[in-house]
């Protein structure tokens, strides 16, 4: 049951946004509408999935500066398929990201916390707990999204609704950073099993490295 | 502690006088809607503060009825014919994201009222800035008819002021009604400062700051005239008073205070007459937020210190005079 | 006035309060000023000499291979990241233990990456401007450093309700920030 809890932890109480304070810019910057939000979803699950599922066979003895370079070089190397195939599924979505969608590339999953973390796992288990943080943060982002979406521009998936108040602030990146700062409270109230005297969030620090 | 309670209630009170002959003012010119709109900022910036306190576990004290003053603060920057729900959305903003997040009264970082308007000017910039005539008289429920630029749009954009001298000072202008009575901020001013309600180092930054530029760099042809728009448009005064002097967020001491409010009143010159944009030095006021934080921070490492030469100082004292023993060496030992 | 206007322009290029990039490195540095200065300073070593190599290849690249700038930007900064280790290696071995992790931390975050690309699409004609442009990140970054530095006690305060103090409080605040940069463009 322990297993299978801290195994599924990836998806809520160890959500990558809300709780490890990653992969944030994109949420913050271009989470302003659904469209744009499941272009970054498609990015960053695609990506960070087959990253890190690859990056698992590099040998362990290697040192962190080099594991951390080729996972990168991996992530890059990801990536160009998987833009190929958004410009299909997503035509117009890729030039509204902009660089936000090679970043993606580089957010500190596939960087940093695959061998801190997942290649430290077996296989299995690795694939389990990659799934739930990557659904953790494509729940998140949908989430804010959707709610930037309907305040600031008063539409839901492209389709005007009927609302009579508009909060233009909110599509913008500011609205971004003060609507997560608040669902990321809101997350710590409602999930117990996160500290909140923990300040340094997702267990991250300098000294870590 | 029993006497800085009284006082900060004291300054609470202060303010809300002056606060109100505002809205007095306001209301001689623009009606019944200006007292509707003060009193659904006050009632929903109260709702919210006591909501918020709950949800933190904290009681409602007289203290915390400053939430009245920052709405009331806020009402006077907008135009009297503001909508409703977004005046609201602005207290419940002031209320719970600028001010409560971070810990209420006891833990201000932002003036609440600066970070309400700035939100409004970002995502209502066009109702923000738009106002109606002094003298006409919109009804609680109407839509406003004819909304114009306010006086300091014209004089930022043309640099001149088509009112008289008379006009000025009885804020028988366009713009926010509160923000525009020059004669009735100066009253209020020298009222505050006396009763030391508001921090008197800031202040005075502020206007030095903004009369030194003024003059030396005027907008106009006349130094004179220059320094008489700069200080009664864009809310120069009306933030030297209520924004930069509150005490809840300007450095303790004067000397410090003197600095913030100089550099923002720098800073918002500049910005006016190299961009023209209204109302800049609310915007720097939020700006400059860790610079005060900065001064607060220097003057509570000051302070410990002070503390910590007294205490050593006092030991000292107390050894020369034999109050204090100095136990010997093999008790130490022993007690170990 | 131009030095004011220039600090302004500063402010709203900044990587941080308008494009939200570095924020989980300045969070993570901001437990300590050391920390987060010199993390800082590491990310504008990154970020300068990373201008300097985009610069080369933007210039080498034809526009058909485009999709492979992000490669060839991972291969500038992950040779930077060699050599600077190498550096404090062989400069102080005694502290490296401490040193390299700044530069772990810094090397592939999104604030040296998202700079690559900014200073990229500005279309600089020259060595010069990209490296300008890349230094002027780099000092944004800093400046968003001592933002936060003044804040930061008070935001982990007991003051803050316990689910907001932190992280959540810092985002607000560097939103409230961000806001008031929005609102002077």
């Amino acid at each position: 049951m322990n297993n299978r809890c801290s195994i599924l932890d990836g998806f809520i109480t160890g959500n990558a946004v809300l709780s490890g304070f990653m992969v944030i810019s994109p949420i913050i910057v271009c989470g302003n509408t659904i469209m744009n939000s499941l272009a970054l979803i498609y990015a960053f699950s695609a990506i960070t999935f087959l990253s890190v599922t690859i990056g698992s066979f590099i040998p362990k003895k290697l040192s962190f500066g080099f594991k951390t370079i080729i996972h990168a070089v991996i992530a890059s190397l990801v990536y160009i398929p998987v833009k190929m195939a958004a410009e299909e599924f997503f035509p117009g979505v890729i030039e509204r990201i902009g660089i936000y969608f090679m970043l993606v590339a580089v957010n500190s999953i596939i960087v940093v916390q695959s061998q801190t973390k997942f290649h430290n796992m077996t296989k299995g288990k690795m694939t389990v707990s990659l799934i739930c943080h990557i659904l953790g943060f494509d729940v998140v982002m949908l989430v804010i999204s959707a709610v930037r979406e309907l305040l600031a521009y008063g539409t839901f998936c492209g389709r005007i609704v009927d609302a009579d108040m508009f909060i233009s602030g909110l599509g913008m990146p500011f609205g971004g950073f003060i609507l997560l700062g608040l669902a990321c409270g809101l997350y710590r109230s409602i999930v117990p099993s996160v500290k909140n005297d923990d300040i340094a969030g997702g267990g991250s620090n300098v000294s870590d490295f | 502690m029993q006497n800085k309670i009284k006082s900060q209630r004291f300054i609470w009170i202060d303010i809300m006088l002056t606060l109100l002959a505002l809205v007095t003012m306001e209301y001689f010119y623009y009606g019944a809607r200006t007292l509707a709109l003060s009193g659904i900022c006050v009632s929903v910036s109260f709702v919210a503060e006591i909501i918020s306190l709950r949800l933190m576990k904290r009681k409602f004290t007289a203290d915390d009825l400053t939430c009245i003053s920052d709405s009331l603060i806020l009402c006077l920057m907008l135009p009297a014919v503001m909508d409703y729900t977004i005046a609201s959305i602005a207290c419940v903003f002031a209320v719970v994201v600028a001010k409560n997040i971070f810990g209420g009264r006891k833990n201000m970082i932002f003036s609440p009222t600066a970070a309400a308007y700035v939100f409004l000017l970002t995502s209502w910039k066009s109702q923000v800035l738009m106002f109606s005539e002094p003298h006409v008289h919109t009804g609680i429920f109407e839509n406003a008819e004819h909304l114009v630029s306010s006086a300091s749009h014209g004089f930022n954009t043309s640099g001149r002021m088509n009112y008289t001298d008379f006009e000025i000072l009885m804020g028988n202008v366009s713009g926010p009604a509160g923000a525009v009575s020059i004669l009735l901020l100066a009253v209020a001013a020298v009222i505050l400062i006396l009763r030391r309600d508001i921090s008197f180092g800031a202040f005075a930054g502020t206007v030095i700051g903004t009369a030194f530029l003024a003059f030396f760099v005027p907008v106009c042809n006349n130094q004179w005239d220059s320094l008489k728009y700069t200080f009664s448009t864009n809310m120069v005064l009306f933030a030297a008073i209520y924004i930069i002097s509150d005490r809840r967020i300007a450095p303790k001491r004067n000397y410090y205070a003197f600095f913030y409010g100089f550099f923002i009143a720098t800073f918002s010159y500049i910005l006016v007459i190299t961009t023209g944009k209204e109302n800049v030095i609310v915007i720097l006021s939020v700006l400059f937020a860790p610079v005060s934080l900065g001064f607060r921070n220097l003057e509570n490492q000051i302070d410990t210190l002070v503390k910590e030469e007294k205490d050593a100082e006092d030991l000292w004292e107390a050894i020369k005079s034999g109050e204090f023993e100095i136990p010997e060496a093999e008790e130490v030992l022993t007690d170990e | 006035m131009f030095l004011i206007s220039e600090f302004v322009v500063l402010l709203g290029a900044n990587l941080i309060l308008t494009q939200a990039l570095g924020l989980s490195t300045l969070f993570i540095a901001a437990g300590s000023r050391k920390n987060l200065l010199w993390t800082a300073l590491t990310i504008s070593v990154f970020t300068t000499l990373g201008s300097f190599g985009a610069c080369l290849i933007n210039g080498l690249l034809p526009d058909k291979l485009y999709d492979i700038r992000l490669l060839l930007y991972i291969l500038v900064i992950g040779a930077i990241y060699v050599i600077l280790l190498t550096v404090l290696y062989f400069s102080d071995r005694k502290k490296f233990g401490t040193t390299r992790k700044y530069v772990h931390v810094s090397a592939f975050n999104c604030a040296v990456m998202g700079t690559l690309f900014t200073v990229s699409e500005k279309s600089a004609d020259n060595m010069g401007a990209y490296v300008l442009a890349g230094a002027e990140a780099g000092i944004g970054f800093i400046l968003a450093a001592f933002i936060l530095t003044a804040a930061y006690r008070r935001l982990c305060s007991k003051e803050v309700p316990a689910s907001f103090r932190g992280f959540p409080a810092m985002l607000v605040y560097l939103g409230i920030i961000s806001m008031a940069v929005y609102a002077l463009l």
